[in-house]
């Protein structure tokens, strides 16, 4: 899987676009480590999930809380998006458009689905940051963020099960990176977010 | 001879493979054959590691390799296990016979047994006698090995091919669409779909279909080749499995195809898939569709056909071209009409209302509808070609208890 693309290169037929993971807040705000897979300028970039899987892009729904608008120049938005762990920070810029008109548009709070690409950055303090770059991003009903809590809590236990039984290379890479990481306080992180929707 | 020496060969072979073969018991069985029986060492060495296989029910470990130390000998065997790199013996029938394709071959076609069938090739300069459609031989020394991914029987000037006198029966069973692999293959399948012809040698081509999947098929232009019905049921025995780009596809023309009177249920190649909404594609929306008979091509916003040129006298129509994804694999999708009303409830009338009337024109549409479903959870019934799904029906996904208990029971286990 991790050499995948660097023997076979990708044709206009055979593409395929990176699955958006579902990730909780509470597992990516733990990420610490990023690679590129390949060499090229366009290679994608990976944020390695302590669950034991890469990931390029993530789909998330929560609650848009909090959106500012900063920059003079160069106009971009923040925001904050909460789900039952934790909060994702998102922003969208004028490289995404429409991203940008997307979110300048949403009135919070509002229930939100966000598509987006994860990044690390550390902020001048040293503390690591991950950030959603807002590929897409529209107002949705709860019962989306219900089916989304369902699912990503379904996901998340599908990579522990991986993490505990088998080892891919990245989950190889994981261990490697995250010695400490015990995959036992997600599959709690995902009992408590299921636990959040009411029956 | 040195037994413990052959056991120990032998053994080897077997734990390769990760099974435990005792040499003792090896070398006793050796030492019966070479003096109890007297065979010829070679000959014992080559039945005790057939015996051994038999009993792992595995194929001859290394037989490619062992041709030497055999003395020559070849493995006897079935078309179907026979893998490339190998020389094989074996007793099959010429089923088919094609056009070679280069003067340098004397013959090409399709040799089967009851356990499958194979591609052959007889080189001009083997000087091996012409074989012919319809009889059993038997083909001693014949190599295997690989032509374009799949394999292929080659007969050089050490082959040697017998006529065998009896026509013995030979009924292949069909294979489900959706086992076949690069090679040759059977089905018994429906004509599901007659698609154009997009080149001119081309006779036909289209869409078989069973119980367990679709598959494209293709007949090029030949003498004695006639078009399938649409709708027909055939058999069909000893097609060519191709590979391009991943999928597969059937060229009938070496095929034998029987009609049958029967109809079979096909699957319809119809998937059902499940996942959120991630990208709505532009050109989804209204759009206007060329109104030339049999064309039907989508307009530029120029009103402009790529075949017909300007056409103001356009059709709407209304679609949603965008990526369906569930969290490990993302699909393409494209909904028509019907399940684009049904998803977004915007009717054509009036989503034209909102083309012609709002400012935005078409755009406006575009962007409604991309609220309305993008993010959202949804269920596609479809047929999936080149990971595109074309979507026949889809609902917006509701949120069940029955879900939510079964992932609360399962996140609540052991922790």
């Amino acid at each position: 899987m991790s050499t995948g693309s660097n023997e076979m290169p990708r044709r206009e037929g055979a593409f395929e676009r990176e699955p958006a993971r579902r990730v909780f807040a509470g597992e990516i705000r733990e990420c610490r480590y990023q690679f590129k897979d390949g060499e090229d300028e366009k290679s994608p970039t990976f944020v390695l999930l302590p669950t034991g899987e890469r990931c390029n892009r993530i789909f998330l729904v929560g609650t848009l809380t909090e959106k500012t608008r900063q920059g003079e120049q160069n106009i971009f938005y923040r925001g904050r998006v909460v789900d039952p762990t934790g909060t994702f920070f998102v922003m969208a810029g004028s490289y995404q458009p429409e991203a940008m008109q997307q979110l300048a548009k949403i009135e919070t709070p509002a229930f939100v689905a966000v598509i987006g690409k994860p990044s690390l950055y550390q902020k001048p303090d040293g503390a690591v940051m991950v950030s959603v770059r807002v590929e897409s991003i529209t107002t949705v009903d709860k019962d989306t963020r219900d089916l989304w809590v369902l699912d990503t809590a379904g996901r998340t236990l599908d990579r522990i099960d991986t993490f505990r039984s088998d080892t891919t290379p990245d989950v190889a890479k994981t261990k490697e990176q995250y010695p400490a990481m015990d995959p036992a306080v997600f599959h709690r992180m995902a009992y408590d977010a299921l636990a959040q929707i009411k029956m | 001879m040195d037994f413990s020496e052959a056991a120990e060969r032998i053994s080897r072979k077997f734990s390769k493979d990760g099974q435990t073969a005792d040499p003792k018991r090896i070398e006793g069985k050796l030492r019966r054959l070479v003096q109890e029986f007297g065979v010829q060492p070679s000959e014992a060495e080559r039945s005790v590691t057939n015996e051994l296989a038999k009993e792992y029910n595995m194929p001859l470990p290394g037989s490619a390799g062992s041709v030497g130390k055999t003395g020559g000998g070849t493995a006897e065997k079935k078309i179907a296990e026979a893998s490339p790199g190998e020389w094989v013996t074996f007793e099959g029938k010429v089923v088919a016979l094609s056009t070679p394709a280069s003067p340098a071959l004397a013959q090409s076609g399709i040799i089967a047994d009851e356990s499958g069938a194979i591609r052959f090739v007889a080189w001009a300069k083997a000087n091996a006698p012409a074989m012919t459609e319809g009889s059993w031989y038997r083909i001693e020394s014949a190599v295997v090995d690989e032509y374009k991914g799949v394999a292929n029987l080659k007969i050089h000037s050490g082959t040697s091919i017998k006529e065998i006198g009896e026509d013995r029966a030979l009924i292949p069973a069909p294979i489900a669409i959706k086992d076949l692999h690069p090679g040759i293959g059977g089905v018994r399948a429906k004509v599901v779909q007659e698609w154009d012809a997009s080149h001119e040698r081309m006779l036909q081509s289209g869409l078989l279909g069973d119980e367990t999947g679709t598959i494209k098929f293709v007949i090029w232009k030949e003498p004695g080749r006639e078009k399938l019905a649409v709708g027909g049921v055939y058999n069909i025995f000893y097609a060519q499995v191709d590979e391009f780009n991943g999928r597969l596809s059937l060229n009938l023309n070496g095929a034998t195809i029987l009609q049958e009177e029967a109809d079979i249920p096909v699957s319809g190649g119809e998937g059902v898939f499940t996942g959120a909404i991630v990208h709505i594609a532009p050109g989804s929306g209204i759009i206007k569709r060329c109104p030339v008979e049999g064309c039907n091509r989508a307009l530029s916003r120029q009103n402009y056909c790529p075949v017909h040129e300007i056409q103001p006298k356009f059709v709407y129509d209304l679609r949603i071209k965008g990526w369906l994804d569930n969290g490990e694999k993302t699909h393409s999708i494209l909904l028509q009409r019907d399940a684009v009303e049904s998803l977004t409830g915007i009717g054509l009338a009036a989503a034209q209302e909102i083309a012609e009337n709002n400012p935005l024109g078409m755009d406006e549409v575009f962007l409604q509808m991309r609220d309305k479903v993008l993010g959202r959870y949804i269920t596609c019934k479809g047929r999936e070609i080149d990971n595109r799904v074309l979507v026949n029906s889809c609902e917006l996904k509701k949120f069940e208890t029955a879900d939510h208990t079964k992932l609360l029971n399962r996140a609540g286990g052991a922790v």
